[in-house]
């Protein structure tokens, strides 16, 4: 997620160093930082922080603990009271994905464009400001993390002075606009809201607003929403719709519940010094109230896991500057976790809060102590290493194929090219084909064969089988790997000892043969290998003696001369008049061409 | 005769397997085809939640809950389910290198299958200080005779707590010279999750343990200076033969 330096510094009195200090710093304490552009970091934030970091004021938090610098206020830590009105009533028919709906209701707003602060912080983290109302539900979101939605109660309709908002369950095959212009035909999994009164649909829960009451010029009243809804719901509904959004994404990711209310509270004040009016009040409907949870971790079981020798005061200050409130037993610490970190539960996770906010590098290097027994022997890998040494000295390379075929038992649901959604029922197609190209590009190599072969899985009606797959010149074959067993030790066999690989070309290459007479000592040859890379213009690939007699004082040498470039495809005429010039210089040392 | 050629995933896994068994560990292996229970549920990644959006999985048509795995990971399972069936107790050192699949589009440094190594320690005492040892130690051993720095960083696996990003550095002489000094991403690890161990049937309160999950094709590409991940499933000799 965007997140704006200049935002994070409305919650320090104390200047923030630069964005990459920041981005340096959250790399080693919390979360990876995917690029740093004009002050904006993106923050990778991890699904397990999704309920509380998807916003400034939870990485503002983070950065709190980490640089141990006081926040000039968390808006989350005071309680928050919601004056009730009875202008709106609130009917959830699904309260088991609706946790909690409040709606704020503001009378005499003016709607029209949002002061340049405002217009500022949305663009820079990559947002368009519509206008005072929207823009304050958005910048509420990414400040808190609480996905908030304005109608227009003028759109809603009235009785006897009260406007009613429901929340149930679409009707299969139910049509609605959204904001975006679009039409959703939605399914009966899919909650909506819906005005009560008239059963009007007016958004779709957690992921999108409706057309029919959105925020315009004219807006006058308006009803705010700030509620919970269920995870896997928003998810489901958000993919099935192919309609992600920034409420949805941090919905799915689950809520507090009690975050509805300091999300209301925030933008109703923000609206009401941007575009005036009065709230009118809330109503809130909010039945199983989330039960606060106390999460205990003791010193021993930090330093058991960790492998450190960390000291109370350690955990007592990561703590602290976590702002964790805790009871202290013993050297058990239990602590009462906030409402916003679903993700404490067990100890572990304290554990992980301590190491992570003192930092990894305190974790020493400790190897472990010699294994009690000796390593068992894995009978196929025992037996797929004793095959491939067999085959390996008898000049058989190694090869692998994909498992992905155009035909098989067994089939890919999903596959994101289309191609090949098999899974193979053998390896001879994919060696087939890799014995194949090999011959087209032997010479380059200077093999006088190809040779390969693969160990790998098929796929046989259900079965899974390791298959051992052999191409040569004399054709193709496969196996069922044979399984020795009872080795009760591996041979010590011989690993690469490359140390850097050469890019080859790609392009194709051009072969010449060139034959010759030659003084019989050892230095003719190497001077006629010489002359070919001088002539060459850096293109001789690879030079095979392919032939070689003597007759009295003279050799014949034979060669296949291989030309290839690494950025074009040779024509004749070049590599005609490159063995033009080596002819020359052959014959010009005196040598017979023959 | 000449000798042929040993493909590099090949070299790797054999040399991996050589370090790691004079460290203890045993190798074991699992299905490529696997249940959604080992490879997600039982790794403590539920259904529906955002951290199965972490990876892109290929689903069997037809065969209800059946994926391609996209990790090594459900092997620890499956391997400490097996002691357990045959009454063996903790402690448990395994590695588990082999084919892994995700639902990527591939490129140069994208590969729909590749390869991995997982580890898996899990005794009384074992630590996150005994997971940084024993990766000193592989790294060590893997690029002979350079000095070897590894650090981790805070990262979220749903199966391990506290999980961590392990990043290694070539430091020294011996260093080959385009990785010397440069902190390279290598794998995610962290403590097993008490859930996992659960659902292995092992007692989490008497035991705990390390995991990791690092990419061999990477590896590879890294230590060879090899260009295209793509390579490795060509079958070109080209690139073959120079291993």
């Amino acid at each position: 997620m965007k997140i704006s330096r200049e935002w994070l510094q409305t919650y320090f009195e104390q200047p923030l160093p630069d964005a990459h200090s920041l981005g340096e710093v959250l790399t080693f304490h919390a979360f990876e930082i995917e690029g740093i552009e004009n002050g904006i970091l993106d923050v990778k934030v991890t699904p397990n922080r999704g309920h509380d970091c998807l916003c400034h004021r939870g990485i503002a938090k983070e950065l709190s603990a980490i640089l141990t610098v006081p926040m000039k206020f968390d808006p989350l830590r005071d309680p928050v009271s919601l004056e009730t009105t009875d202008t709106v009533s609130i009917q959830i028919q699904e309260p088991a994905l609706c946790s909690r709906y409040i709606a704020g209701h503001i009378r005499g707003v003016k709607v029209g464009p949002s002061p340049e602060w405002l217009k500022d912080f949305l663009e820079s983290i990559g947002q368009r400001s519509i206008n005072n109302v929207v823009d304050a539900t958005n910048y509420v979101m990414f400040n808190l993390g609480q996905p908030l939605h304005a109608f227009d109660a003028g759109e809603l309709s009235e009785r006897d002075g009260k406007y009613a908002i429901a929340v149930r369950k679409a009707k299969a095959g139910e049509r609605m606009v959204a904001l975006d212009g679009k039409e959703y035909t939605l399914s009966d999994s899919m909650l909506l809201i819906v005005d009560g009164h008239t059963d009007m649909s007016i958004g779709i829960a957690g992921v999108k607003g409706g057309a029919p009451a959105a925020i315009n010029e004219e807006t006058e009243n308006i009803v705010i929403e700030s509620a919970n809804f269920d995870g896997v719901s928003v998810r489901r509904t958000a993919q099935a719709l192919k309609l992600r959004t920034d409420a949805s994404s941090r919905f799915e990711q689950v809520l507090s519940p009690e975050l509805a209310a300091y999300g209301m509270k925030m933008v109703t004040d923000m609206i009401v010094q941007l575009a005036g009016g009065e709230i009118v009040g809330f109503a809130d409907d909010y039945e199983q109230i989330q039960q606060k949870q106390n999460v205990a971790v003791s010193l021993a079981k930090i330093n058991r896991v960790l492998g450190t020798k960390l000291h109370e005061s350690d955990v007592e200050d990561a703590f602290a500057r976590l702002q964790f409130a805790y009871a202290k037993e013993g050297d058990v610490f239990n602590v009462f976790v906030p409402f916003e970190r679903l993700d404490l539960a067990a100890s572990e996770d304290l554990v992980e809060e301590v190491a992570r906010i003192i930092g990894y590098d305190k974790v020493p290097s400790i190897e472990m102590s010699a294994f009690p027994k000796k390593p068992e022997v894995n009978a196929n890998f025992y037996s797929a290493e004793v095959a491939r040494e067999e085959l390996l000295s008898k000049d058989y390379s190694e090869v692998f194929t994909s498992v992905f075929a155009e035909k098989g038992d067994r089939i890919v649901a999903n596959k994101i090219d289309g191609m090949a959604p098999y899974l193979r029922s053998t390896l001879l197609d994919g060696l087939k084909s890799a014995y194949d190209r090999n011959v087209r590009t032997k010479e380059l190599l200077g093999l006088k064969y190809v040779r390969i072969f693969e160990i790998g899985a098929v796929w046989q009606k259900g079965n899974e089988t390791m298959m051992l797959g052999i191409a040569d010149e004399t054709g193709i074959r496969e196996e069922p790997l044979k399984i020795s067993y009872g080795s009760s030790e591996y041979q010590e066999l011989p690993t690469s000892s490359a140390t850097r690989y050469q890019p080859f070309s790609r392009y194709p290459f051009i072969v010449r043969d060139i034959a010759m007479w030659v003084p019989k000592n050892t230095e003719s040859f190497t001077e006629v290998v010489r002359i070919f890379g001088d002539h060459s213009q850096g293109l001789l690939r690879h030079v095979d003696l392919f032939d070689q007699f003597q007759k009295d004082e003279r050799v014949s040498y034979a060669f296949h001369l291989v030309f290839q470039s690494f950025d074009r495809t040779l024509t004749d005429i070049e590599v005609n008049a490159i063995m033009k010039n080596i002819t020359d210089a052959v014959a010009a040392k005196g040598f017979e061409v023959r | 005769m000449p000798r042929g050629h040993l493909h590099p995933i090949s070299s790797l896994i054999r040399e991996a397997n050589q370090i790691f068994s004079r460290m203890g560990f045993t190798f074991a292996e699992g299905p490529l085809v696997e249940t959604e229970w080992y490879n997600f549920d039982a790794l403590n990644v539920p259904k529906d939640h955002p951290a199965r959006d972490m990876q892109d999985t290929f689903f069997i048509k037809d065969e209800p809950n059946m994926v391609l795995r996209t990790h090594t990971s459900p092997v620890q399972l499956r391997y400490m389910e097996a002691q357990k069936k045959m009454g063996v107790e903790p402690p448990y050192r395994v590695i588990v290198p082999g084919k892994v699949f995700r639902n990527e589009a591939t490129d140069m440094t994208h590969e729909a299958e590749f390869f991995q190594i997982e580890g898996l320690a899990v005794g009384e005492d074992v630590t996150l200080a005994n997971l940084k040892g024993t990766l000193d130690r592989f790294f060590r051993e893997l690029f002979k005779g350079a000095n070897v720095e590894t650090r981790f960083r805070p990262s979220y696996f749903p199966f391990v707590e506290p999980g961590v990003e392990v990043d290694m550095r070539l430091v020294g002489p011996n260093a080959p010279e385009k990785l010397r000094d440069r902190w390279i991403e290598m794998m995610g690890a962290g403590m097993v999750h008490p859930s996992v161990l659960k659902n292995a049937g092992v007692d989490p309160e008497k035991y705990q343990g390390f995991a990791f999950g690092m990419g061999l094709d990477r590896l590879a590409l890294l230590r060879w200076g090899i260009d295209d991940v793509r390579l490795m499933h060509s079958a070109d000799l080209r690139f073959v033969n120079q291993f």
